[in-house]
C-alpha cells in the first residue's frame, strides 16, 4: 500500500472553551509532521462546502484528513462527503480536538501541538498522554458539604479510608437541606438527607470541619499538603447541647441565610434544628460583644448553663496531608435583581425559588403555609416592613416564570437543568396547599429530561395547572396588584395576567469560591465557570490535575440523583488510587516532548 | 390554500439586513415587551417564525413590519440576541422591494454598488442636461429675472413632471401593497364602507405619526416627526412656491421663514441620525444597512446645497449660486427618483397605509365573526 498523504485542515469556529491558540505556530508545526503534505486554514465559517473541499483534496492528492479545531466534530460530515466526492476513503478522517484535550491550559498552543501530533500519527490522545504514576497518601479531602460532598465522604469512609470534610458554613447539608420535597418523587428531602448528615457526624473515618475553608494547597498529586482555616466558632462543639437559651436572650437579629433571608436569626444561632454539627455558632460580624471588643452585651455567655461559649476563641490553622481531593462546592442561585423587568427586590411578592422553598417548607418560618408578604410595623427599627406572617393573606393566584437568568445570552447562556422540574414541584405544592389558587407556569421549553420526569409533568398538568408556552416579559404593580405580561404562544395572544405572587425560577451559577479554588489548584473552568472535567464522556469526575476530582453541581448544573451518582463515581476513582497505592500526576503537566515520544512508540507498534 | 415553504427565505432577508433570525427560540419575550403588539397584530415573534419557516406569501401579506417603529426594546431583551427589531426593519426593506413592480427596488437593496451607480448616472445626466439647457438659454452669471441660468418657471415645470411620474410609480406600488395585504385575502373581505369609515386615519397617521408617539421612549419619535415635517414643508414649498423663493429683489419673507425652519430641521435631525448611527448610540442605530447611510448622506447633502445656493443668491453672488444650484439638483433628482418609489422614502406612504389597512382588517374580522355568530343556531 502506498504511503498516506495527510492533509491538516484548521477550522477555528467551535464552542466551548476556546483557548487563544497561535495558529501560525500550529501550522508550521503540522507541516513538519511525517506524511503531512498539505496544511490549510479554512477560516471561521461554521459551514464548509464539500464540493470545494473535494477539489482541494483531489488537487493535493490527500488520502487522509486531519481536522484540527476546538470542536472538529462539527466539520466531520462535510469532510466525509468531500472525501467520498473525491473518490477517497471517507473513513480516513481524524479529529484533533483542542477543546476536549486542551481547554484551559497554561500553554494551550503546546498542548494543541501534542493533540495534532497524535492525530497525525493516528494514536488516541488518551493513550499517548498518560500521566506518570505517583504514590498516593490514603487520606482524602472533600471540599464542600452539600449532598455531593456528603455522599462522596460517606462512600470513601465506609470503605475504611479517612476523609477530611471541609464545609464553609456552620452546617453540612448544602442546598438540599433547604428543600421540603424533591422532584419527581415528592419525597421528603430531610428524610433522605438527615440520616446521611448524622452518619457523617458519627463516622469514625470522617473528620468534619465546618465553618472552615481551605487556604492553601501545596505538594503534588498523591501527596498534597493542605492548610485549612477553622474559623472561630466561639461555641464549644462538644459542650453545646443546642438548647437555644443563648439565642433566646441575644438581642441582635439579622437575616437568616438558611431561610434565604425570609426570616431572622440571632447573632448566636444554629442554621436549623437538625444542623450537623448540632451546635450554635456566633456570627462575629453582628455580635455586639465581639464588635465592641468585649465591652458590651455578652448576655449569652452568662446564660449558657454548659459554659460552652468562649469569646476568646481564635481562628485555627490545621494542616493535613491527603492523597486526593474531591471538589464539591456546588452552586449559588442567579441574582434576580439583575433582571430589573421582573421587579425582584422592589415588588414584595415577587420571590425567588429558594425563598419559596423555605416558605413552603414545613420547618420554615411559616410552618409551610404559603402566604403573601404583608406589611408590618417593626418596633425595633420603627419602620414598616414586608414580612411573611403565617397568618397573612394566602395568594389566590401564583405565576412561576421559568429560565430566569438561564438560556439568556445577556446573563447565562446555559440551561440550568433543574428549574423546569422544581417549578413543576412548586406548582404541585401550591395546588396541594391552596386548592382554590390558580397556578401558571410560563415556560419556553419544558425540559423534563430524566427518569419519571415527563410523567411528573403530565401529572402536574392533570392537577389543573395552567401551563403557558411563552416566557413572561415583565412584572409590574398597579394599585397593589401584580400584573404579568407575556405572550401565550399557543393561544396566539398577549396576556396581561393579574396574579398575587410571582415565583422566579432562578438558574444556577458556580459558587463564588470556585474562581479562587480553580486558581489555587490549577483546575480549569469552562465558559459558565464550572470546573472542567477531564473528559465529558468518559471521565466526568476527573480533572486534568492529578489527584483532583469533581462531584455535583460544581462541575455543571444537575439534579440530586445525578449529583449523588457523580459523587459516588468520584469516590470510586479515589478509592481505586488508594487501593492500587498508585495515582497519577497531572495530565496538564505532561510536556509536548513526552507525548510526542510516546505517540511515536505507539505508532510503530 | 396550499402553503409553500421556501428554505432560502432567511438567506434572502439577510441581504436586506436581517441577522441571527435562526437564533430565535420563540420565548415570546419580544412580543410581550413590544408596546405596539396588540391583538390581532402580535409581533415580532410570529414574523420571526414565518421567516424561519420560509413562509414567503405569509410574510408578503404581513402588515406587522409596518406597525413596528423599531424602538428596540425587543432586541435589547431578546435572550438569544436574535435581533428581532432589526429583522422587522429588514422585512420593511424586503416588503418595499416586493411591492415595487419594476424590480428596481430589489436591485437597489440587494447591492449598494448598484444604488451608488444609479445615483452617479442620474446625477451626471441631470447636471449635463441642466448645464446645457442653462448655457443655451441663459447666462450662468445670472440667477433670476430674464436670461437666468436656471429660470424658476422651468425648474417648476420640471418638478411637476417628475412628481407626476414618481407618484404614478408609487401609487402603483401602493396598489400592489393593497393587493398583497388586503385584496387577495379571501378570508376577510373588507367592504368599501369599511375603507371609507377609516379613511381619516390615513391623514392622521401621516401627519402626526400618532402611533410612534405611543412608544415609551419619546426621543426617536420627536426626531422622526421633525425630520418628516421639515421634509414635507420643503416639498410643499418647492411644489407650490418655488418662483416666490427664487424671485427678487422683493422678498416674501413668509415663505422664506418656512424654508429656513424646514432646512434647519432637516440638517439637525439628519446630522443627529447620522451621528447616532456612527456611535451606535441606540438599538435602532446599532445595525446600519448600506441604504440607510446613502439615504441620510443624500438628504444632508441636498439640504446643505439647497441652503447654500440660496444664501449665495441672497448675498449677491449669482455665479456661485448657480453652480451650487446645479449641484443641488444633481442630488435632488437621483434622491427623489430612487428613494421615493423604490426605497426608503416609500415608507412615507406604506406606513400610514398599513396603519389604515390594519384597522380595516380588524373591522373585516369583526364583521366576519358576528356573521358567523348569527348563522349559529340559537
Ligand atoms: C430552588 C431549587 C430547588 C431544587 N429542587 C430539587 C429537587 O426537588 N430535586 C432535585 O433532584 N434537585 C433539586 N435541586 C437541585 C439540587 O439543589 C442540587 O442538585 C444539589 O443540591 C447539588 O448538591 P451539591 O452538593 O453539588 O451542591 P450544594 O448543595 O450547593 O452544596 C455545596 C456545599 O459546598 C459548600 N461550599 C461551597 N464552596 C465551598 C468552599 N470553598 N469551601 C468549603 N465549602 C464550600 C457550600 O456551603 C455547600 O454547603 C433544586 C435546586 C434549586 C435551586
Ligand atoms: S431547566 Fe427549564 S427553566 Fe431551567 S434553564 Fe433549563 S429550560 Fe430554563
Ligand atoms: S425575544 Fe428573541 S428568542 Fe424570544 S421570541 Fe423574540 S426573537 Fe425569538
Amino acid at each position: 500500500m502506498s504511503k498516506a498523504r495527510i492533509g491538516v485542515y484548521f477550522c477555528t469556529r467551535g464552542n466551548g472553551p476556546n483557548p487563544s491558540l497561535d495558529y501560525k505556530a500550529l501550522a508550521t508545526y503540522a507541516a513538519a509532521l511525517p506524511l503531512v503534505v498539505e496544511v490549510k486554514h479554512l477560516g471561521t465559517s461554521p459551514t464548509l462546502d464539500p464540493v470545494a473541499l473535494a477539489k482541494e483534496l483531489t488537487a493535493k492528492q490527500v488520502t487522509t484528513v486531519v481536522i484540527a479545531a476546538p470542536s472538529p466534530g462539527y466539520f466531520k460530515t462535510a469532510f466525509t462527503r468531500a472525501m467520498a466526492l473525491a473518490g477517497g476513503d471517507p473513513e480516513a478522517i481524524r479529529l484533533a480536538s483542542f477543546r476536549e484535550h486542551g481547554g484551559g491550559f497554561e500553554s494551550p498552543t503546546e498542548r494543541a501541538k501534542a493533540v495534532l501530533a497524535c492525530a497525525v500519527m493516528d494514536v488516541p490522545f488518551g493513550l499517548a498522554a498518560v500521566p506518570a504514576p505517583s504514590p498516593v497518601h490514603p487520606d482524602t479531602l472533600v471540599v464542600g458539604g452539600g449532598i455531593a460532598g456528603i455522599q462522596a465522604a460517606l462512600e470513601i469512609a465506609d470503605a475504611g479510608k479517612k476523609v477530611y470534610l471541609v464545609e464553609r458554613t456552620p452546617t453540612i447539608g448544602g442546598h438540599m437541606a433547604m428543600f421540603d420535597k424533591t422532584f419527581p418523587t415528592l419525597d421528603c428531602a430531610a428524610c433522605i438527607l438527615t440520616p446521611k448528615m448524622v452518619a457523617v457526624d458519627q463516622h469514625e473515618n470522617i473528620e468534619l470541619m465546618t465553618w472552615s475553608e481551605v487556604e492553601e494547597v501545596t505538594g503534588r498529586p498523591g501527596a498534597f499538603k493542605v492548610k485549612i482555616r477553622k474559623k472561630a466558632r466561639y461555641v464549644d462543639l462538644d459542650a453545646c447541647v443546642a438548647c437555644n437559651d443563648c439565642s433566646a436572650i441575644c438581642p441582635v437579629s439579622t437575616d437568616s441565610e438558611f431561610d434565604s433571608s425570609i426570616s431572622q436569626r440571632k447573632a448566636i444561632y444554629i442554621p436549623f434544628p437538625q444542623a450537623i454539627p448540632n451546635a450554635f455558632v456566633v456570627d462575629a460580624q453582628h455580635c455586639t460583644y465581639l464588635q465592641s471588643g468585649g465591652t458590651k452585651c455578652g448576655a449569652c455567655v452568662k446564660k449558657c448553663s454548659k459554659d460552652a461559649i468562649h469569646f476568646e476563641d481564635k481562628d485555627e490553622i490545621v494542616e493535613v496531608e491527603v492523597g486526593n481531593i474531591i471538589l464539591a462546592t456546588g452552586y449559588e442561585v442567579f441574582d434576580a435583581t439583575r433582571m430589573e423587568r421582573y421587579g425582584y427586590g422592589k415588588l414584595p411578592n415577587v420571590i425567588t425559588a429558594l425563598e419559596f422553598e423555605r416558605l413552603t417548607n414545613a420547618s420554615g418560618p411559616t410552618g409551610g403555609t404559603i402566604v403573601m408578604k404583608s406589611k408590618q410595623f417593626n418596633k425595633r427599627t420603627k419602620q414598616e416592613e414586608w414580612v411573611f406572617d403565617p397568618d397573612g393573606p394566602r395568594p389566590k393566584s401564583v405565576a412561576i416564570i421559568h429560565c430566569v437568568g438561564s438560556r439568556d445570552r445577556n446573563y447565562n447562556p446555559y440551561c440550568s437543568r433543574v428549574c423546569c422540574m422544581y417549578s413543576l414541584k412548586f406548582a404541585h405544592l401550591v395546588k396541594e396547599k391552596l386548592q382554590d389558587a390558580k397556578c401558571y407556569e410560563f415556560y419556553i421549553d419544558m425540559r423534563a429530561y430524566g427518569k419519571g420526569y415527563e410523567e411528573f409533568f403530565e401529572r402536574i398538568k392533570d392537577e389543573g395547572i395552567h401551563v403557558v408556552r411563552g416566557v413572561s416579559a415583565r412584572v409590574k404593580e398597579v394599585d397593589g396588584q401584580l400584573y404579568l405580561r407575556g405572550e401565550d404562544i399557543l393561544e396566539d395572544k398577549v396576556v396581561e395576567l393579574p396574579v398575587d405572587m410571582v415565583l422566579l425560577a432562578v438558574g444556577l451559577e458556580p459558587d463564588k469560591s470556585a474562581c479562587d479554588i480553580s486558581k489555587m489548584l490549577g483546575v480549569p473552568r469552562d465558559d459558565g465557570g464550572w470546573f472542567h472535567e477531564s473528559d465529558y464522556n468518559t471521565d466526568p469526575t476527573g480533572t486534568d490535575r492529578g489527584g483532583i476530582f469533581v462531584a455535583g453541581v460544581c462541575q455543571g448544573p444537575k439534579d440530586i440523583p445525578d449529583t449523588v451518582a457523580q459523587a459516588s463515581a468520584a469516590a470510586a476513582s479515589v478509592l481505586k488510587t488508594i487501593l492500587r497505592k498508585q495515582g497519577s500526576e497531572s495530565n496538564s503537566d505532561l510536556t509536548l516532548a513526552t507525548i510526542e515520544n510516546r505517540a511515536r512508540q505507539l505508532a510503530k507498534n | 390554500m396550499t402553503v409553500q415553504a421556501d428554505p432560502r427565505l432567511v438567506a434572502e432577508l439577510e441581504i436586506y439586513g436581517a441577522q441571527d433570525v435562526l437564533k430565535c427560540y420563540h420565548c415570546g419575550n419580544c412580543t410581550a415587551v413590544c408596546p405596539f403588539s396588540k391583538a390581532p397584530f402580535i409581533f415580532p415573534r410570529k414574523s420571526m417564525r414565518y421567516l424561519q419557516m420560509g413562509l414567503r406569501e405569509k410574510l408578503k401579506s404581513n402588515l406587522e413590519p409596518w406597525l413596528c417603529y423599531y424602538c428596540g426594546e425587543c432586541s435589547e431583551q431578546c435572550p438569544r440576541e436574535a435581533e428581532p427589531g432589526e429583522t422587522m426593519m429588514s422585512m420593511r426593506r424586503w416588503l418595499t422591494a416586493q411591492y415595487d413592480f419594476t424590480g428596481i427596488s430589489n436591485l437597489l437593496y440587494r447591492s449598494w454598488k448598484m444604488e451608488l451607480l444609479g445615483i452617479i448616472v442620474l446625477a451626471i445626466l441631470t447636471g449635463l442636461g441642466f448645464y446645457m439647457f442653462g448655457t443655451a438659454t441663459g447666462d450662468i452669471h445670472k440667477y433670476d429675472g430674464p436670461g437666468a441660468f436656471l429660470p424658476s418657471a422651468v425648474i417648476h415645470a420640471f418638478d411637476w413632471t417628475m412628481a407626476t411620474i414618481l407618484s404614478t410609480f408609487l401609487l402603483i406600488n401602493c396598489g400592489r401593497m393593497w393587493w398583497f395585504t388586503m385584496g387577495r385575502d379571501p378570508e376577510h373581505r373588507a367592504t368599501p364602507a369599511m375603507y371609507a369609515r377609516r379613511a381619516g386615519l390615513l391623514l392622521l397617521h401621516f401627519f402626526t405619526q400618532k402611533r410612534y408617539s405611543e412608544c415609551d421612549r419619546k426621543g426617536p419619535w420627536r426626531l422622526h416627526i421633525v425630520l418628516m415635517l421639515s421634509y414635507v414643508s420643503m416639498l410643499v414649498l418647492i411644489m407650490f412656491f418655488l418662483p416666490m423663493m427664487q424671485a427678487g429683489p422683493a422678498v416674501n419673507w413668509w415663505a422664506h421663514a418656512f424654508g429656513y425652519a424646514a432646512t434647519a430641521g432637516l440638517l439637525i435631525t439628519v446630522a443627529m441620525a447620522l451621528w447616532g448611527r456612527v456611535q451606535k448610540s441606540a438599538t435602532h442605530y446599532k445595525h446600519s444597512h448600506e441604504t440607510d447611510w446613502i439615504f441620510l448622506i443624500m438628504l444632508f447633502y441636498v439640504a446643505l446645497t439647497g441652503i447654500l445656493q440660496h444664501a449665495c443668491h441672497r448675498l449677491g453672488s449669482p455665479y456661485a449660486a448657480n453652480i451650487l444650484y446645479l449641484a443641488h439638483l444633481m442630488g435632488v433628482v437621483p434622491m427623489l427618483v430612487l428613494e421615493v418609489p423604490f426605497s426608503k422614502w416609500a415608507h412615507m406612504c406604506y406606513r400610514p397605509l398599513a396603519m389604515y389597512f390594519s384597522h380595516v382588517q380588524v373591522d373585516a374580522m369583526a364583521a366576519k365573526e358576528s356573521a358567523a355568530a348569527e348563522t349559529l343556531p340559537a
